[in-house]
């Protein structure tokens, strides 16, 4: 009985390996206006970037002939942006951690963050600011992203504890 | 989506963009391992959302994601679809052991916190338990008593309402001094006349902590809440169409709709009006409109997944 709980509970957690997040190398990391239905390596640095000029009203660049406009966005203080991904299964066996899970199922794309057994994560790099780049012109002072990236302070204020009485 | 179900090639992984506290990577310093995401109850829904855990701390973290259609990230020399910008914030576990309270109070008597705090769907809610000065946290929210040195709790909802009541407080200063704009009306005015973003009145400021806190408690404890905080009813013109569920339940949380409804016209107007001088940018940058629940901070309700 005890055993099979506890298996339970494991089968749904995602561990973050804390080490992946002292030193990860800077990335530079661009939010595109539109969709690419793929995950891959691609050569932004051939296409993308040197096609990138500091125009009269923030950047300009281009991607599959349609015009963008971007600009810098820094992330919300006391934040540092992650890249994340799992960790492979070679990497698994070396760690002792006591929660393995006994399925090898870990060459397969995650989902989601949450998955029928335990799996690990770690850093590969990581941000401090990313550019956001809007069709035409820059994604203006109402685009949801400005929203979001104002939570942080104000869940500080939600959340902080209230004094007793 | 496509998700590079084409394995084997080991770049072609999925990548998630994280904001995640700064002092983590300092507490990462000291520690193996004791970071962990884990699906919860969420405290309003009651469905699964996911949370990231530091056992070391302890400290509980909700992690919302900013989703909106036709994104996708590059990071260095590859694509990821998507475009999704996860945020780790921190979270006042007390919510989420509400959640359990509230349900054990059905019993109506004293109870000790790990016969409460139980879930057959999200067996992990006990690590819960293990965060710190628990004891200290659930004197806001439930009676106690100890006996033969072990502690009794039963939800109460009187001083629930209170802690509540002091929620919505501290989260309106930090409204105020963010200056988010809580009030529709306003906000076009001060579009158009170049003014006043400060002469939203305190009763906007309130309905919007309300709606705010109303994401963390259940449905029937946001309305309670309500009646408590004594707020007025949504005028009777923004209800557009006044649905049966409206009428059933006269309910104040009506104004989160509202304001949604108020927000997405002024958008458009703001749309339209695309020639702005430098000023009216300034101005418009402050302005914080289109967010009232904390779902309008993200684009799009959380992925759920079964």
């Amino acid at each position: 009985m005890e055993n099979s709980y506890e298996e339970t509970i494991d089968k749904r957690r995602v561990h973050l390996r804390p080490d992946t997040l002292r030193d990860p190398a800077p990335a530079s990391l661009h939010l595109l206006p539109c969709e690419v239905p793929v995950n891959r390596p691609t050569p932004v640095g051939r296409f993308f970037t040197p096609a990138i000029r500091l125009g009269s009203d923030g950047l300009e660049a281009s991607f599959r002939g349609r015009s963008l406009r971007g600009e810098e966005v820094v992330v919300p203080p006391g934040f540092v942006g992650y890249v994340m991904t799992e960790e492979k299964a070679e990497v698994l066996v070396a760690k002792q951690d006591d929660h393995e899970p006994e399925e090898q199922e870990l060459e397969e794309p995650p989902e989601a963050l949450e998955r029928d057994c335990d799996r690990f994560m770690g850093a590969t790099a990581s941000f401090s600011s990313f550019t956001v780049w809007g069709l035409e012109s820059i994604p203006g002072p109402d685009a949801k992203l400005r929203g979001a990236l104002s939570w942080p302070s104000l869940a500080a204020a939600i959340h902080a504890q209230v004094p007793e009485d | 989506m496509a998700r590079g179900a084409d394995g084997g090639d080991g770049a072609r992984v999925w990548q998630h963009v994280f904001l995640l506290p700064e002092y983590l990577k300092d507490a990462s310093k000291k520690m193996k391992s004791g970071l962990v995401f884990v699906k919860l109850a969420n405290p309003c829904s009651g469905e699964g959302a996911i949370y990231l855990i530091n056992m070391c701390l302890p400290q509980l973290f909700e992690i919302k994601v900013f989703k909106e259609k036709n994104h996708s990230w590059f990071i260095n020399e590859s694509v990821q679809s998507g475009g999704l910008l996860h945020f780790a914030t921190p979270v006042d576990p007390l919510f989420l052991l509400l959640h359990y309270l509230i349900k054990a109070d059905k019993e109506g008597k004293f109870q000790p916190l790990d016969q409460v705090v139980m879930d057959d769907m999200f067996p992990d809610c006990i690590l819960l338990l293990k965060l710190p000065e628990l004891e200290k946290l659930l004197r806001h929210v439930t009676e106690e008593k100890e006996v033969d040195k072990k502690k009794y709790y039963k939800y109460s909802k009187e001083k629930t309402l209170k802690w509540l009541e002091k929620k919505v407080n501290q989260t309106m200063a930090a409204l105020k001094t963010s200056k988010v704009n809580v009030s529709a009306r306003v906000q076009s005015t001060s579009f158009f006349a170049g003014g006043q973003v400060s002469s939203d009145k305190d009763e906007d400021y309130v309905c919007y902590a309300h709606g705010l806190i109303s994401d963390y408690i259940p449905k029937q404890l946001s309305d309670d809440l309500s009646k408590y905080l004594k707020l007025p009813e949504p005028p009777a013109s923004v209800r557009n169409p006044p649905s049966k569920k409206a009428k059933l339940s006269d309910e104040p949380v009506n104004a989160k709709e509202d304001y949604t409804k108020f927000n997405s016209k002024d958008f458009k107007t703001v749309k339209k009006n695309s020639k702005m001088t430098a000023a009216q940018k300034a101005l418009a940058k402050v302005d914080k409109s289109g967010m009232k629940s904390i779902d309008s901070f993200f684009g799009a309700k959380h992925v759920k997944k079964k």
